[in-house]
């Protein structure tokens, strides 16, 4: 067994094409730290200019209309009831900048964010930050929801935290905080793209060489999970490329803390304001393992998918096909909303976004609230046993012989 | 070079590759009818509505001013004012099912868009807005659909109507699937080297005839994409080949959907020449399928990791591989703008599959096929 | 005809074929024997053009040479090369490759189902190939070079996985070949059944061909002209040449004597084996060198020393 391993791996590390895909990574990684990271635009900015003109703005609407007769005619009356409060809020963000007291800035930064979408969601007159309003975007104010609560829960968890904070901590630009948003977008599924290329040809490989590896005195079965475990070493060796793009962004912006507050969308407690969910922190440590175990399962499943496919079809595109249909495959049925109407989070190919499951977002965009972290892992497992159930008992038929 | 393509057709009927590849193709048709049907593409009620609150959304950060023509406000906030009138007018107008209303105030939208870009702070609203081109597009398509007393169709799912859009989608993927089909092309037959070796044919023909079976069975593909999206008619309706699509092909033009899919089809068959020719050569020089499929990625990502590339060298053959971008003028909303002209894609590409010809014939020869 | 006009061959410094000059004429079998890694394959190579000797040319029924590819296109369709077993297509059946290479040399396609009969491969010509057992795989490649029916023909290690059964029909095979004027060039390891079928044996030494005919009067010829003795001891040897002078005597490492007998007359035959009576030797025969003999001559002893 153990020799078979070394075996296998051996092979694995000097596949020409493995090679080649942690090359591609590590270049990726470096583009991505030196080139797309700088030109990051954060939504939510720290930026003293833009309170400043608003507080301003309305200080001048404050003092216009505070005394004058007409001031319950309208809006004014409304804007005399929200400003007062806003504006103290929009004051302390200010001093506090100009103290570089980023404690303080945090705490009033959250109050704003909860204020400001208590009046924004929902109501025609306000406009959550720009940037959720790109043109084409049809769910502008249902992001802004999430991302104000987003930005509130993450500032109280600044606010509460005892590590140092900074402007890039606050733009989400540190290496850790870049490593979550991109768990957040595209980074799951080019891992797991990665995945399958890595597994594509390890049960194929073999037919150039049958008579050598045929006799090998190993059951099929105990040499499929060989091969399983060296692609999934290999797979989880993709970290190591990747690690370097984050020693760079970290050498540039810092490289966080893994206490820094993470908000995750939960819809356990009671329902809040907008009978929508809220947002709990966890720390950015525990965010991160929960990421790294969810894809290790997923890994799992792909690479059994993959076993399994070869076994059957014994053809490379095949496999490729089966583990691009589990990816992609949500994206095709995808809409906003249906987890109210439909279970899906029973569909082992609605956790390939594994960020968003984490953060709840995925929760927040199905309105659902059962793609969770532990019913995904159960969901995911099952799938990975049943395939591993299904492996057993082919690798024991005579039909469908490895080689 | 007949007995060669028999041979191939020998080989190619029964390989497993290509029964996935013709698989693969009615599942994304299918996938991408259910995707449109899901997200509702082209319900302009919709468009419209998310339309209308992105220019509130670009007007409260003016203070609210006396938006009225002769009022005091800045030129920009009384021209987005104007839209957004428009804006609720064609919801209403989308509403009501009154195409000629909603066409008339489209092309008064894109008017006023027009004068927009020039004014002073525009560039502060520029995120809400279409960029130029966009609304260059939608200009043309809308005076044209004017002239021909068209109306708007509000059904994406009718078989041309959904033609467009499969091919537009094909533009950005068709690159890949392409460099996926053909990435072990020779790679199969390395496997067969003592079997090949001894042919009495010339290397070039040999070449020649792989590639000739390779397009053949892409040409299937195609006409698999047309023959899987048939059902459509049953279910939704013909549509109208003559219904106009706005383009950039170095000017903004109107075509029709036959013409637009006919520049296409051209394109397609023009990148599938090159992509063969150069994974023949990649598998060569590489003798690994994975390998070049890589190489051939890469070099299709590159202009788009890095944008600048584009102008500097826009006769690369890769800045019109994407030929949905090409056709929606892109490259004119990049920081570095370029104007790539679709007759010069095609020029360019032609060019380079020239090029690799003359290299497959120079430096390749049977002696090349080595055991792997 | 093929020619072949000093050819050299050179891998990293070391000599694999050295001023290699030989003609064929149709209707020959030439049988190459030599052991591994010695040159057989190169040479086919180099008559297939796949190996660039350092130096000479391979002239093709006296006007075809590697000078172009047009040429190589020409020679190729004259001279053929049996497939490698491990090279077939595993999705198509055995009938499918035999149309291919009907089809790529423009042959008779009555061929196909003659080849099938002759070599018994009508139950399992349809199956895919992938399912082959490996005397069927190597039927297959020899059934598609006779398919390809090329004047010359050059087989590597034909009878490869053969039982003695396939071993006789493939001859048979290859001998109407030759009747019909073909050149066919045979490497094999199958030294008795070559020594059987072949016209001119060659073998390899020092990067040479050596004509086996050359090597020692006593191959090849229809009489009595070899007697060999199993454990021929030193001390009888002796005895053996007191007897009988001017006999020679060779010892090979297989622990077989040849006593060259190839002048004898009746009565010193028999008086032979009288000898060999006397001394309690019981192990003995008469007949010619066999390629076997030549085989251990030449390349064993080398082995031993």
């Amino acid at each position: 067994m153990w020799a078979y391993f070394k075996f296998e791996l051996s092979q694995f590390i000097t596949n020409k094409k493995n090679i080649a895909i942690y090359a591609i990574l590590l270049f990726l990684a470096c583009f991505y730290a030196m080139k797309i990271a700088p030109s990051y635009e954060p939504i939510e900015k720290v930026d003293a200019k833009e309170i400043e003109a608003r507080y301003l703005s309305r200080e001048a609407f404050l003092s216009t209309f505070y005394n004058d007769p007409n001031r319950f005619v309208g809006m004014a009356g409304f804007g005399l009831a929200i400003y007062p409060e806003w504006n103290n809020l929009d004051k302390a963000r200010l001093d506090a900048l100009k103290d570089h007291d980023f404690v303080k800035y945090s705490e009033a930064t959250s109050e704003w964010y909860v204020y400001a979408n208590n009046i924004t969601y929902g109501n025609e007159r306000f406009f959550y930050s720009p940037g959720y309003y790109s043109h084409g975007n049809l769910y502008a104010s249902e992001d802004g929801y999430y991302g104000y609560l987003y930005t509130a829960s993450r500032y109280k968890g600044y606010a509460e935290g005892d590590y140092k904070l900074s402007l890039n901590v606050f733009e989400e630009r540190t290496a850790l905080q870049t490593l979550q948003r991109l768990l957040h977008s595209d980074l799951p599924m080019i891992l797991m793209i990665c995945c399958i290329f890595l597994t594509v040809d390890v049960v194929l490989k073999d037919r150039l060489n049958p008579t050598i590896l045929r006799g090998f005195p190993i059951s099929d079965w105990k040499k499929l999970i060989i091969k399983g475990i060296v692609s999934l070493i290999g797979s989880i060796g993709v970290i190591l490329p990747l690690s370097v793009g984050l020693i760079i962004i970290g050498i540039r912006y810092g490289f966080g803390d893994f206490q820094l507050p993470v908000p995750i969308y939960t819809t356990l407690s009671k329902p809040s304001y907008f009978n929508k969910g809220e947002f709990v922190n966890t720390a950015m440590g525990n965010y991160l393992v929960d990421n790294v175990i969810f894809i290790v399962f997923c890994f799992m499943y792909l690479i059994l998918l993959v076993l399994l496919v070869s076994m059957i079809i014994k053809n490379e595109f095949a496999n490729l096909l089966a583990g691009a249909i589990f990816i992609f495959n949500e994206s095709f049925f995808f809409q906003r909303g249906i987890g109210f109407f439909y279970e899906v989070e029973n569909y082992p190919t609605n956790y390939v976004q594994v960020g968003q499951i984490v953060s709840g977002y995925r929760n927040y965009i199905y309105n659902s609230n059962a793609l969770n972290f532990n019913h995904g892992l159960m969901i995911v497992g099952m799938s990975t046993s049943v395939l591993l159930v299904f492996i057993f008992i082919i690798s024991k038929y005579k039909r469908y012989k490895l080689i | 070079m007949r007995k060669l393509l028999k041979t191939n057709f020998i080989i190619e009927k029964s390989s497993k590759k290509n029964v996935l590849t013709f698989l693969f193709v009615a599942l994304f048709v299918f996938g991408l009818a259910i995707f449109m049907e899901n997200k509702d593409v082209g319900n302009l009620v919709i468009q419209k509505t998310s339309e209308y609150q992105n220019l509130t959304s670009a007007l409260s950060r003016f203070q609210e001013m006396d938006a009225s023509q002769d009022g005091d406000s800045s030129d920009i906030y009384q021209n987005l004012n104007q839209q957004q009138r428009l804006v609720t007018l064609q919801r209403a107008a989308a509403n009501l099912d009154r195409p000629e209303m909603f066409v008339n105030s489209a092309i008064e939208l894109s008017n006023l868009r027009k004068v927009a870009f020039d004014l002073e702070g525009y560039e502060d609203v520029a995120v809400y807005l279409p960029t130029y081109t966009e609304n260059q597009l939608e200009s043309i398509f809308y005076e044209n659909l004017r002239t021909l007393g068209i109306p708007i169709f509000k059904d994406n799912l009718t078989f041309y109507q959904f033609l467009i859009f499969l091919f537009g989608i094909l533009g950005s993927i068709w690159f890949i699937f392409l460099a996926f089909y053909s990435c072990g092309l020779m790679i199969d037959d390395f496997r067969h080297t003592s079997i090949i070796k001894g042919y009495p044919i010339p290397f070039e023909q040999y070449v020649a005839a792989k590639g000739i079976s390779t397009l053949s069975i892409i040409l299937l593909v195609i006409v698999e994409l047309v023959i899987c999206s048939l059902p459509l008619i049953y279910f939704r309706g013909l549509g109208d080949s003559s219904y106009p699509v706005a383009v950039f092909d170095g000017d903004f033009e109107i075509y029709t959907i036959t013409q637009y899919i006919g520049v296409c089809l051209l394109y397609m068959v023009c990148i599938a020449i090159f992509v063969i020719l150069l994974s023949i050569i990649l598998n060569m020089l590489l003798k690994n399928m994975y390998l070049t499929l890589f190489v051939q990625l890469f070099l299709f990502t590159l202009p788009m990791l890095l944008p600048k590339l584009i102008s500097l060298f826009p006769f690369n053959p890769y800045n019109y591989m994407n030929f949905t971008s090409l056709l929606n003028g892109e490259s004119l909303d990049l920081s570095n703008p370029v104007v790539l002209n679709s007759t010069h894609g095609l020029i360019s590409i032609l060019l380079s599959i020239v090029i690799l010809v003359v290299v497959i014939r120079l430096f390749l020869s049977t002696g090349r096929l080595r055991r792997v | 005809m093929i020619e072949l006009k000093n050819i050299n061959v050179q891998f990293s410094g070391r000599d694999i074929l050295k001023d290699v000059s030989e003609t064929f004429q149709p209707g020959e079998i030439i049988g190459l024997v030599a052991p591994n890694g010695t040159g057989k394959s190169t040479l086919m190579n180099v008559i297939m053009n796949y190996v660039k000797p350092n130096s000479g040319k391979v002239v093709v029924q006296e006007k075809y040479q590697y000078t172009s590819k047009k040429n190589e296109v020409k020679i190729h369709q004259l001279v053929s090369m049996m497939p490698e077993q491990s090279d077939l297509y595993n999705h198509l059946s055995g009938k499918e490759h035999l149309r291919i290479y009907c089809s790529m040399w423009n042959s008779n396609p009555k061929l196909i189902d003659q080849t099938i009969k002759d070599l018994g491969m009508d139950s399992y010509v349809k199956k895919r190939t992938g399912t082959y057992s490996l005397g069927m795989r190597q039927r297959l490649c020899f059934a598609m070079q006779i398919v390809s029916d090329t004047p010359i023909m050059l087989m590597d290690e034909v009878m490869n996985g053969l039982d003695p059964n396939n071993v006789e029909l493939i001859s048979s095979i290859l001998l109407k070949k030759k009747e019909e004027g073909k050149i066919i060039i045979v490497a094999s390891h199958l030294l008795e059944n070559l020594e059987k079928i072949s016209d001119r044996v060659f073998l390899f030494k020092d990067a040479q061909l050596i004509n086996a005919n050359e090597i020692t009067s006593g191959y090849g010829k229809r009489e009595i002209t070899t007697v060999r003795v199993k454990d021929l001891t030193d001390a009888i040897k002796e005895m053996f040449y007191q007897e009988f002078p001017n006999t020679e005597i060779r010892s090979l490492s297989s622990g077989i004597s040849l006593v060259d007998v190839s002048n004898y007359d009746l009565e010193q035959l028999a008086r032979i084996v009288i000898f060999f009576k006397e001394h309690h030797i019981t192990d003995f025969s008469y007949g010619n060198v066999t390629l076997n003999d030549l085989y251990s001559m030449y390349y064993l002893e080398n082995v031993k020393r």
